[in-house]
C-alpha cells in the first residue's frame, strides 16, 4: 500500500507542479501580450489565481504525507526518542484534525459556488470547477494525512515518504 | 482585564503550546485562530471562516508572486548559479586577506538577487564556500559565521518572500518595498565585508588571478545577474508589476538554465517540484496566519494595544524602540516569517498612527526580524549550517556570527536614525 | 441588549464611514434605548471585500457592507444599475434604486437580510491623452472600476489593468496604464490628478453596494429592537448614507471644472449616442444573464426606469 501511495503522490505533486508552470507561462505570456499589443490574454487575471489555487491544495495533499511543513523543533529534538515520537504522532493527529474540518467546510464553499453562478471576468467561465478541484486536493489530504498518521504510529518518520526518494531517483 | 482580553492571551498562550509540540506552525495559528473566533462568536461562525478564508489566501492574485519568485531562486539554483557566483567572487576578491570570506559575502549578495529568502541563501552557500573555506584553513568561527550573516542578505536584496508577506497583511505596495530594501542592503554588504577585513586581519592573502581567469569566471553568472538588473529595474521604472516580474524572472531564469544544457525534463521537474512544496509550506503558514488575524481582530486587541502603546504618551522614537526591541527579543526564539505574519498586524497600526513611513518600518521590521535568524538560542541560519555541517558546534557558530550582529545592530540603527537612506530610492520611483 | 458585528473593507476615515455607517449607528443606539450597540470592524479586518456577502451569510459579521459586483455573476439583477448612462446621480437615486432592489432582494441575495441598497456617485472616464468617442479607448490599459467596465474596456478593443485602487496612480504615472474609470473626487483623494489631464463629462457608470445582514441574527432579535432595525433598513436611510460620500465625489467634479490644468470633455448627443451603441452589447449580455436565472429582464429593466425617473435620477440623452 505504501508503494502505491507514493507512486500516487509522486503523480499529484507533478500535476500540481505543472500548474504552477502553467500560471507563470500564463501571466507572463499575457503581461507580454499587454505590453507589446495592448492585447492580455482574456481571463488570465482569475484563471491564473484559480490554478495556483488548485497548485497549492494538491501540493497540499502531499504534504501531509510526506511532511515538510514548517515547524519548531527546538523542544522536540531536545527530547528522547519514545516522547519524541509520541509527540510527533499527536502533531500528525491535529493537522488531520484541521485538514478535516477544512474538507468539511470547503465542501458548503463548492455547493454555494455551484449555485451562485458566480464567474470570472472576462470569458465568464464558471468558478466552481477550480472550486471543486481545490476541494479535492484537500479531500485527498484527509486521506495521506490519515495514511501519514498510521504509518507513524507503525513505524518510521514521515520524511520516509518522500515520493522523490524511489520514484524517480 | 475584559474577556476578550483572556480569550486574547489564552490564544497566544495555546499558540506556542501547540507549536512547541511541533504542530506546524500554520496549523497551530489556524486551530487557535478558529476556536478563538469560536470563543468570542460562537463555532457556526468560527468555523465558516475556515469555508471562506483559506479559499481565499490560495486563490488571492496578490500572493501569486511568491511562488514564481521561489521558483525563479530553484531554477538558478539548479542551473549551478551558486558556485559560479562563488567562484566569480574568488577570482575577483581572493587575494585579500580573508578573501575567501569576502568571496562569500559576494555570493551571499548575488545569490539573495535571486532568491527570496535568507535560509536557502545560507543553506546554499555553506554547501558551495564553506568547504572551501576549512580547506583554505579558516578557523571555523569565521568561515560558518560569514555565511550565516551573508544569508540574511537573502530577505533584504529584493525579491523577498518576508517582504511579500509584509506587503499583503499591511496593504502595501511591494514594488516600492522591493525598490526600498536595494540600498539597505548594499549597505549591509559592505559593513559585513568591513567585518571580515576586521575579523581575517592576521590571515594570509590568497593567491592573485590574471585578469583574463576573472573574466572567464564572470561567464556563468553574467547572464542572471542581468536579469535581475532588468527585473528590478523593471519594477522600478514600473514597465512590469511586480507579479509579472516574477513571472518573467522564474521563465527566463529556466530559460537561460535550459539553454546552458544545465534545466532538461528531468531537473525541470524536480525544480517545479521543489518550488511548490516551499510555496505550499508558505501558504500554510499564510491561512494560518489570516485566520489568527481575524481572531485578534475580533477580540480587538490590536486596537487596545495601539491604545495603550500611543496612551503611554513616551514620543514617537521610544515607542518604536520599545516595539523594535520587542522583535529583537522575540527574534531570539521566533522564526522571522512568523514573526512577521503574528506580531506586525499588531504594531503596524501604532507604527502608523506614530506617522512612520509604512515603507520603511516594512524595511525596518524586516531588519529586526532578519537580526533574529542569526542570534541563540534559536538561529535558523545557524541550524541550516549546523545542518549541513555536523561536525562544527552551534557555539562555534554562534561565536562566529556574533560580529555580524553587532553590525547589524550598528546599521538598524543608522537606518531608523536616517529614514532617507531607505526612502530615497522607492519615492524616486515613477 | 444586542451587540452586532459591523464589517466594511474601506479605511476607518473613509467618508463613507464618518458620514454614512457613524450616523446611521448613532442613530439606531438612540431609536433603541442604546440597547443595540455596534463593533465596527473596517479595512478587511475580519475577512476579504470580495467575502463580504458570504460573511453576513455564515454570520463572521452580524452587518456588511458589500459591494456584490466583485463576484461577477453571483448577482446579475443587481448589476443593472452598474451598465454604462443609467443614473445620473446617487443621493435620491439611491433611494429610488432601494426602491427598486427590494423587489428582487430576497429572490437575488436569499441567504441574507438586505437591509438596504445603494450606489456610488457616478464616475467617469480619465485618461492621460483625451479620449472623446468609444474608438479612442482602442489599444489602451484602463483601470476599470468595477467588472462591468472591465468588460467594456475589453469590448472598446483596450485592456484592462487589474490593481488595487491605492496602486492605480502609480500604474499610470509609470505608463502601464492610460487611463483610469473612477469618480470624480477620487481622482484627488489617490493624487491621480497629476496623471489623467483630461476628463469625459458624462455619468458613465456607477458602482453599487448593499448593507447585507446576517438573517438568523435578525430574525433572533427582540421584536422591539427589530423595529428599529427596521425603521432604519429604509430608502431614506439608503439616501442618507450615500449622500455624505455622494457630495464628496461630486465636489471633485466641480473642483475639475474650474481647474485650468484639466481639461473636462462636454460630449455632444451624438458622442453620447456613439457611446451608447458601442456599450449596447453589454446590456444584451446582461440580458442573457438575467433569463438565464428565470427572471424577466424586459420587466426588471422597465421598473428600473419608472424608479430612477421618478426620482429624477434617470440618464436620457
Ligand atoms: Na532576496
Ligand atoms: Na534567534
Amino acid at each position: 500500500m505504501n508503494q502505491l501511495l507514493r507512486r500516487f503522490a509522486s503523480i499529484v505533486e507533478t500535476v500540481a507542479a505543472i500548474c504552477l508552470a502553467v500560471v507563470t507561462i500564463l501571466i507572463f505570456v499575457s503581461a507580454l501580450g499587454r505590453y507589446l499589443f495592448s492585447a492580455p490574454i482574456p481571463d488570465a487575471f482569475d484563471i491564473s489565481r484559480l490554478l495556483l489555487g488548485l497548485a497549492i491544495a494538491w501540493g497540499y495533499a502531499v504534504l501531509g504525507y510526506r511532511g515538510g511543513h514548517i515547524c519548531v523543533d527546538l523542544l522536540v529534538e531536545a527530547l528522547p526518542e519514545r516522547p519524541r515520537r509520541a509527540l510527533e504522532v499527536i502533531a500528525q493527529a491535529i493537522l488531520l484534525i484541521f485538514t478535516f474540518a477544512l474538507a468539511w467546510k470547503l465542501f458548503d464553499r463548492v455547493i454555494s459556488a455551484y449555485n451562485s453562478t458566480e464567474a470570472t471576468s472576462d470569458l465568464r467561465f464558471p468558478v466552481w470547477p477550480f472550486i471543486g478541484g481545490i476541494w479535492l486536493g484537500v479531500a485527498a489530504a484527509v486521506l495521506t494525512t490519515l495514511a501519514g498518521l498510521i504509518l507513524m504510529i507503525s513505524g518510521g518518520p514521515l520524511q520516509r515518504n518522500d515520493p522523490e526518494d524511489d520514484v524517480y531517483e | 482585564m475584559s474577556e476578550s482580553d483572556l480569550v486574547a492571551i489564552a490564544g497566544f498562550v495555546a499558540l506556542f503550546g501547540l507549536m512547541a509540540i511541533r504542530v506546524p506552525v500554520g496549523i497551530a495559528m489556524g486551530i487557535v485562530g478558529i476556536a478563538g473566533f469560536a470563543q468570542i462568536t460562537g463555532w457556526g461562525p468560527a468555523l465558516n471562516q475556515l469555508a471562506i478564508s483559506p479559499l481565499r489566501t490560495i486563490t488571492d492574485y496578490n500572493t501569486s508572486l511568491i511562488p514564481m519568485f521561489i521558483l525563479m531562486g530553484v531554477f538558478a539554483t539548479r542551473s549551478g548559479i551558486s558556485s559560479e557566483l562563488f567562484g566569480a567572487g574568488r577570482a575577483w576578491l581572493g587575494h585579500l586577506r580573508g578573501g575567501l570570506a569576502l568571496a562569500t559575502i559576494a555570493a551571499c549578495s548575488g545569490f539573495a538577487a535571486i532568491s527570496g529568502s535568507s535560509v536557502a541563501t545560507a543553506a546554499t552557500m555553506s554547501k558551495v564556500a564553506l568547504p572551501e573555506m576549512r580547506k583554505a584553513g579558516y578557523p571555523d568561527t569565521l568561515a560558518t559565521g560569514v555565511i550565516a550573516g551573508g544569508g540574511t542578505l537573502g530577505i533584504l536584496i529584493p525579491p523577498s518572500v518576508v517582504l511579500a508577506i509584509y506587503a499583503y497583511i499591511t496593504e502595501q505596495d511591494v514594488g516600492q518595498l522591493f525598490i526600498a530594501g536595494v540600498v539597505p542592503g548594499l549597505i549591509a554588504v559592505l559593513i559585513y565585508m568591513g567585518v571580515v577585513m576586521f575579523m581575517a586581519r592576521d590571515a594570509s592573502p590568497g593567491e592573485k588571478i590574471g585578469i583574463a581567469e576573472r573574466m572567464r569566471a564572470l561567464r556563468g553568472i553574467w547572464p542572471v545577474m542581468l536579469l535581475f538588473i532588468a527585473i528590478i529595474g523593471g519594477i522600478y521604472i514600473g514597465v512590469v508589476t511586480p507579479t509579472e516580474a516574477a513571472a518573467a524572472g522564474a521563465f527566463l531564469t529556466w530559460l537561460i538554465g535550459a539553454l546552458r544544457g544545465r534545466l532538461g525534463w528531468r531537473e525541470t521537474r524536480a525544480s517545479l517540484v521543489e518550488a511548490l512544496r516551499t510555496a505550499v509550506a508558505i501558504y500554510t503558514i499564510l491561512i494560518g496566519a489570516m485566520l489568527f488575524s481575524y481572531f485578534l481582530a475580533v477580540t480587538q486587541a490590536p486596537q487596545k494595544i495601539t491604545a495603550w502603546l500611543t496612551g503611554l504618551d513616551l514620543g514617537a522614537y521610544p515607542t518604536l524602540a520599545l516595539i523594535l526591541i520587542f522583535f529583537l527579543a522575540m527574534g531570539c526564539i521566533l522564526d522571522a516569517m512568523a514573526m512577521i505574519i503574528l506580531l506586525v498586524p499588531i504594531v503596524f497600526p501604532v507604527v502608523t498612527q506614530l506617522g512612520f513611513d509604512p515603507i520603511w518600518f516594512g524595511i525596518i521590521v524586516v531588519m529586526t526580524v532578519e537580526l533574529g535568524l542569526i542570534t541563540p538560542p534559536i538561529g535558523m541560519n545557524v541550524f541550516v549550517i549546523n545542518a549541513v555541517i555536523r561536525d562544527a558546534k552551534l557555539t562555534t557558530i554562534f561565536r562566529g556570527v556574533m560580529p555580524f550582529v553587532v553590525a547589524d545592530i550598528v546599521r538598524l540603527v543608522v537606518l531608523v536614525a536616517l529614514p532617507a537612506l531607505t526612502l530615497w530610492l522607492p519615492r524616486t520611483m515613477g | 441588549d444586542t451587540e452586532l458585528r459591523l464589517s466594511h473593507w474601506l479605511p476607518p476615515q473613509h467618508a463613507l464611514q464618518t458620514t454614512g455607517f457613524e450616523p446611521w449607528i448613532e442613530s439606531i443606539g438612540e431609536a433603541s434605548d442604546g440597547k443595540i450597540t455596534f463593533q465596527i470592524f473596517p479595512a478587511q479586518q475580519l475577512g476579504s471585500a470580495t467575502d463580504h456577502y458570504d460573511i453576513a451569510r455564515d454570520g463572521i459579521a452580524d452587518v456588511t457592507y458589500v459591494a456584490p459586483s466583485y463576484q461577477p455573476g453571483r448577482f446579475p439583477i443587481i448589476s443593472l444599475a452598474e451598465h454604462p448612462f443609467k443614473v445620473t446621480q446617487a443621493k435620491s437615486g439611491s433611494a429610488a434604486f432601494n426602491d427598486w432592489y427590494q423587489q428582487y432582494a430576497a429572490e437575488e441575495m436569499p441567504d441574507v437580510k438586505v437591509c438596504m441598497a445603494f450606489m456610488q456617485d457616478p464616475g467617469t472616464l480619465h485618461t492621460v491623452e483625451e479620449v472623446r468617442l468609444p474608438g479612442d479607448l482602442n489599444g489602451k490599459n484602463i483601470r476599470p472600476a468595477q467588472a462591468t467596465m472591465a468588460s467594456m474596456v475589453a469590448m472598446l478593443g483596450g485592456a484592462s489593468v487589474q490593481v488595487p485602487a491605492p496602486e492605480a496612480r502609480e500604474v499610470i504615472a509609470r505608463g502601464a496604464a492610460e487611463g483610469i474609470i473612477f469618480p470624480w473626487d477620487s481622482i484627488y483623494l489617490f493624487g491621480i490628478d497629476a496623471e489623467t489631464k483630461y476628463h469625459i463629462d458624462f455619468p458613465l457608470y456607477t458602482t453599487v453596494f448593499v448593507m447585507a445582514m446576517n438573517q438568523a441574527r435578525y430574525d433572533g432579535m427582540p421584536e422591539d429592537e427589530r423595529a428599529v432595525i427596521d425603521a432604519h433598513c429604509t430608502s431614506e436611510w439608503a439616501e442618507r448614507l450615500a449622500s455624505g460620500w455622494a457630495e464628496r465625489e461630486e465636489s471633485g467634479r466641480e473642483k475639475m471644472l474650474s481647474d485650468s490644468s484639466h481639461t473636462v470633455y462636454e460630449p455632444t448627443p451624438e458622442d453620447i449616442t456613439a457611446w451608447q451603441d458601442a456599450t449596447a452589447p453589454l446590456m444584451d449580455q446582461w440580458r442573457q444573464q438575467v433569463s438565464a436565472k428565470g427572471a424577466d429582464p424586459a420587466a426588471i429593466e422597465q421598473s428600473f426606469v419608472d424608479h430612477m425617473s421618478a426620482a429624477g435620477a434617470l440618464f436620457e440623452n
